[in-house]
């Protein structure tokens, strides 16, 4: 059985090609020389800058985290570009016919045509190709409905005041390491403002992708959520193949106000790097979302992606009745490791929280459930459950599960349980007898595993999510 | 016994009863039927002195004492029992040792000695048989994996054991079958004495075919809205609660 | 450098006996660790700011009468007061197949038996381990010849006193296909720091039955650790009862270094007052076919504070393992705290591991229905939290040590504040 496992893991990656566009990079290396180049060339107002020469003072400062089940070599900060723009971008496209063709089909050759997109699916995509927003499709529509969705440079000018009062809100500058690295270079990322009592009348979408080499892709990501709004957003990732690893320390910070509901998905297929863990991304990312009275934020991850996942989307719990919800599904190959969960922090009362943590981990990877469970003095009533389950597929990987649970209120519930199962035997015999090969078995039982999380996906993503698993999983079964 | 006067009472700040009156002489079983929400539940718990329960108007006199103004263990040991609709499950704490604990209350309420454990086994071997229960529920868990109809049982044989002076039974037929239901009433009908008075609570006509009241109410919009005899339950079997002209699609399903 | 890590240290290199090449190697160890602070992730919920004004005691005097013995249970009793043995094995008898050494005298044969536990079932990485690898100046060396029974158990009981620490060192040799209970009852009321660390070496197809009492008083610092190592077939039952230090932290390792072996371990904590608990164990299968069960439950009231670190690691070889840890907690004051952290580290696929933990409250709906059967308030509390804990007094092998313990919990409830 491990045989047919190793073949279905030697799948190639799909979304390994390299776009040939002209664009304007840094040369490597960081200081605050850069950060000013950075500022300076998205025409920045000054306080902006101070805030960035501030994280950077304030990152010179910290270390790189090591509490994390991963084992890299140490990243050198001075051999990674700070900023790459494709170079048509320096007069702006008014709409997509005057965007670079070639983008265009970068976008087609990743299963996203623009145009498309806009007609059947009805998506408005803020597409960050490298550090700049390309261009924003639906804008017009989603303004009508008063909802702002562009790039955060954009907005940076167009509304200052919110950008000023929600920028570091969540995620502070010197959070943690990334985060301040981040707060200190970050290009470009999407800005999103829905309106008072507003539903977002489509689902808004993003796609990252790094393009150019030894760019480090540092989007920063602001939603803002009135009273009573509701807004579903969508992220999915890719990058294209290279030998030397990329870093991307993206930051994402939610603000949900009383009684609005944001709902951020993503599916992350970053470049994994090859068979023995040659290249790949390194993605260092901090998500977090601030949930004020009877506020809602769910997050829902696919990370297939990456040679090294460390990723925490979290929720704060401040109002009183307010709800947050983590599903994920990790899936590790090859020599890819990901260390990824969640944080729930309690502070409101009646406050509750969801985990729902799948880990599937084959080849040679190592994948962890890290999470965070905290219940504060005040969070009367509060309530969580917590299951994380890991799957494993041959014997030569790992999966781990380090929930942190820490109550300080009596009255508040914390369950937690985490299982491990492997593919037996004896489903795979079941599944052959019945006439299906080997790798669609496992790709079913996977999926099988993988429900609860799938079905908290919107459905076109739920689809896509389903078959990049399988994809995934090709070769990895036996 | 016991006598309701202009009961009020909230739950989270809804009014669930609104004014109800009811008086029950020693010996009589009075059945409450009423359509879901009504607070037939309410009634029992507030009753038996729940936590959350808040009477905000009336009085409850029973045995010439004031009900409302004892504990919960007071009120138990004065001879209040509430057999529940959904009894908990304690893992951990076994029937026996809970059984023997609370018999043993409330035969010190009554300045008797307590019993040995020979004597209790030997009474609640007994109390097991009349509701056929098999011995070894006595040594599980209180409620502790037992199916719904098992649960039920255990009620009323916790009941045959504790002697109280007024049952009152929340749904004790709810999720039975007509043997399982035959095994409760007759639980019940062995404890009629003509001193022992009944309250019982039920949705459906059914139980009331084992269990012969005396009187039946109908409780709706949390007052009783209309008295009568065991043929007043047949009358409601067959036509409803619609024709009493009750709107029962608002109401909180407490 | 902390002035009591400083005082141990030089204490240490004063040290001159049989063991001082082993504890040298200790006395190295300490010098290139931190001292514990919150940032190392062992640490992260245990402070040990208390240690910052205090200095080494160690007055070995007499002050005080051991514990009773545990009524009902006949067993080979080991009296340690301020870390002095105070029994004299010259006038023991012990069956056949046992032997039972001080360290303060060791005939040869028994330094070789020690030499080869000593520091060796016992990771390096505890820090307290060290500091008793350096201060334990006597304890026991338990040596079980292989296909023996020890029908009685043996109950090694450690009392501190007057602000005296107590510092002493267990090595256990079980041979192969060899049975026998041993006990470690720990008490003072010494507000002073204790160590007690404990290595087994348990052989092929051997049955162990083990507990650790940590029943301190208030004022005591306490750090102990049990280490256990097991070969083919072993079976371990361990039980470990904790209470009463303002400050305690037990460090538990069970190596499965062979295959089919067997490891039962439930713990319990009781806390009340300002107590703060910290229990981390690792269960290590590093072969094919083992089985581990953890249980862990604690009752945390008043201003106490628990901490539970379970962590399971199943090596790349140890197929077939079936591992289970389980935690849960009754958080019953605004003023306590849990923090809970189970662990699973898995290498190897075709395993069956679980773990959880839970924090909770007393159900109101149970309080509600045990009155509602007549039964007061508070009587109904000490059944719903004993009932709660039942389960792991029903699991102790020994019914003499459960009927022991039955008053002795239910009377904590009292001083916890939880009923």
């Amino acid at each position: 059985m491990s045989e047919q496992i190793e073949q279905v893991l030697s799948q190639k990656y799909d979304a390994g090609f390299v776009s040939d566009i002209e664009s304007e990079t840094f040369a490597v290396g960081l200081d605050e020389d850069v950060i000013k180049r950075i500022s300076a060339n998205k025409g920045e107002p000054e306080w902006l800058l101070e805030w960035r020469l501030h994280a950077y003072r304030n990152w010179l400062t910290m270390e790189e985290p090591d509490w994390a089940h991963l084992a890299y070599s140490k990243i050198d900060f001075q051999a990674i570009s700070y900023y790459s723009s494709p170079k048509s971008m320096k007069d702006k496209p008014k709409s997509l016919d005057e965007v670079d063709p070639e983008l265009l089909r970068t976008y087609e050759k990743l299963g996203i045509p623009l145009h498309e997109q806009q007609m059947l699916a009805g998506v408005a995509v803020d597409a960050v190709f490298d550090s700049v927003s390309v261009v924003t499709t639906f804008r017009e529509k989603l303004e009508e409905a008063g909802v702002i969705f562009c790039p955060i440079s954009e907005a940076v000018h167009r509304f200052p005041a919110l950008v000023k009062k929600y920028l570091g809100s969540v995620v502070p500058r010197g959070d943690n390491y990334f985060a301040a690295l981040n707060s200190a270079v970050f290009t470009d990322g999407s800005f999103v403002y829905i309106p008072k009592g507003v539903r977002c009348p489509m689902e808004l979408s993003t796609y990252f992708r790094i393009n150019e080499q030894n760019t480090g892709q540092f989007e920063r990501t602001l939603i803002i959520a009135e009273e009573q709004s509701y807004v579903s957003y969508l992220e999915g990732c890719t990058a294209p193949q290279r030998d030397e690893n990329q870093l991307h320390a993206a930051v994402v910070e939610l603000i949900a106000l009383d009684n609005a509901q944001i709902k951020y998905s993503t599916v992350q297929n970053w470049y994994p790097g090859d068979e023995n863990g040659k290249g790949g991304i390194y993605n260092f990312v901090t998500k977090r979302g601030i949930c004020h009275t009877n506020a809602k934020i769910s997050w829902t991850q696919v990370e297939t992606g990456s040679a090294i996942t460390w990723k925490y989307p979290s929720c704060i719990l401040k109002g009183d009745n307010s709800v947050g919800e983590f599903y994920s599904v990790a899936l590790t190959r090859a020599k890819q490791q990901a260390d990824t969960g969640t944080k729930m922090i309690h502070l409101g009362k009646n406050t509750k929280s969801t985990i729902i943590s799948k880990g599937i981990s084959a080849g040679n990877s190592n994948n962890a459930y890290r999470g965070l469970v905290h219940m504060g003095a005040k969070a009367d009533g509060a309530r969580n459950f917590t299951e994380c389950d890991s799957l494993l597929i041959g014997d030569r990987c790992g999966a781990h599960t380090f929930p942190y649970i820490e109550s300080r209120n009596p009255s508040a519930i914390v369950e937690h349980e985490a299982t491990t199962s492997k593919v037996s035997d004896e489903q795979l015999f079941l599944c052959k007898q019945r006439g299906l090969d080997a790798e669609k078995a496992v790709s079913m039982i996977v999926n099988g595993f993988c429900k609860e999380v799938f079905k908290e996906l919107p459905m076109e993503f739920a689809v896509e999510a389903g078959k990049l698993l399988e994809i995934s999983l090709e070769g990895s079964v036996g | 016994m016991l006598k309701i006067n202009d009961l009020h009472a909230n739950v989270e700040n809804i009014t669930i009863l609104k004014g109800l009156n009811l008086e029950i002489k020693p010996g009589e079983v009075h059945a409450i039927m009423g359509p879901n929400g009504a607070g037939k539940s309410t009634l029992g718990y507030v009753l038996s002195g729940r936590e959350g329960y808040d009477v905000s108007a009336g009085n409850v006199i029973f045995n010439d004492e004031m009900l409302l103004d004892m504990d919960i263990e007071e009120r138990a040991k004065k001879g209040v029992f509430l057999a529940f609709q959904y009894p908990v499950e304690i893992p951990g704490v076994s029937n026996m040792e809970f059984m023997k604990e609370s018999v043993n209350a409330m035969r010190k309420q009554h300045s008797l000695e307590p019993l040995t454990a020979a004597e209790f086994l030997k009474k609640a071997k007994h109390a097991c048989a009349q509701v056929q229960l098999p011995l070894d529920f006595l040594k599980r868990g209180v409620n502790e994996g037992f199916s719904g109809g098992e649960k039920k049982r255990n009620e009323i044989m916790q009941m045959i054991l504790l002697e109280p002076s007024l049952c009152i039974l929340d749904e004790s037929d709810s999720g039975l079958d007509i043997d399982a239901l035959q095994v409760v009433a007759n639980g019940v009908n062995s404890q009629r004495d003509g001193k022992r008075s009944f309250i019982v609570i039920t949705h459906y006509q059914r139980l009331l075919d084992f269990i012969e009241p005396d009187y039946v109410h109908i409780l709706a919009n949390g007052k009783i809205v209309k008295s009568g005899d065991a043929t007043l339950a047949k009358e409601i079997e067959k036509q409803g609660y619609a024709f009493l002209g009750l709107d029962t699609s608002e109401e909180p399903n407490i | 450098m902390n002035q009591w890590l400083q005082q141990v240290i030089e204490h240490g290199q004063s040290c001159d006996d049989w063991l001082s090449p082993l504890r040298a190697q200790s006395l190295a160890k300490l010098h290139t660790m931190d001292w514990p602070h919150r940032r190392i992730e062992r640490w992260k919920y245990t402070s040990l700011n208390a240690f910052d004004d205090l200095t080494l005691n160690r007055d070995t005097a007499v002050k005080t009468a051991p514990p009773g013995a545990i009524e009902g249970l006949d067993s080979i009793d080991l009296v340690f007061i301020n870390g002095i043995l105070h029994t004299d094995l010259k006038t023991q008898v012990l069956p056949k197949g046992l032997r039972i050494s001080g360290l303060l005298e060791t005939p040869k044969s028994e330094q070789d038996v020690a030499n080869n536990i000593f520091n060796k079932v016992k990771p390096e990485h505890h820090f307290f381990g060290l500091v008793n690898d350096v201060l334990a100046q006597d304890g026991l060396i338990i040596d079980i010849e292989a296909n023996t029974n020890i029908a009685k158990p043996i109950r090694v009981v450690s009392m501190s006193t007057d602000k005296q620490g107590s510092h002493q060192r267990i090595l256990v040799r079980v041979g192969a296909n060899a049975k026998v209970t041993i006990i470690e009852q720990e008490q003072g009321d010494a507000a002073s720091v204790s160590t007690c660390f404990a290595e087994y070496d348990i052989g092929k197809e051997a049955y162990v039955e083990h507990y650790r009492f940590a029943m301190q008083s208030a004022e005591a610092m306490y750090f102990g650790g049990c280490h256990f190592s097991l070969q083919d077939h072993a079976q371990l039952n361990s039980t470990l009862i904790a209470y009463g230090s303002a400050l305690s932290r037990i460090d538990v390792d069970i190596v499965h270094n062979g295959q089919y072996t067997q490891a039962k371990f439930n713990t319990l904590y009781l806390l009340g007052q300002s107590e703060h608990f910290d229990l981390h164990s690792t269960i290590e299968h590093a072969m094919p076919n083992g089985t581990t069960e953890e249980n862990a439950r604690g009752i945390i009231g008043d201003k106490a504070k628990a901490v539970f670190n379970g962590r399971i690691h199943i090596h790349r070889d140890a197929q077939k393992t079936r591992a289970e840890l389980n935690n849960r907690n009754l958080l019953l004051s605004r003023r306590g705290q849990v923090n809970t952290k189970p662990e699973l580290e898995i290498y190897a696929d075709d395993v069956q591991c679980a773990h959880g933990a839970t924090i909770a409250e007393i159900e109101e709906d149970a309080l509600y229905y045990l009155r509602s059967r007549g039964i007061a308030r508070a009587e109904a509390l000490v059944m719903l939290n004993f009932g709660f804990i039942q389960q792991l007094i029903n699991d102790i092998p020994n019914k003499h040590i459960a009927q022991w313990l039955e008053p002795k919990l239910k009377s904590r409830f009292v001083k916890m504040q939880v009923i």
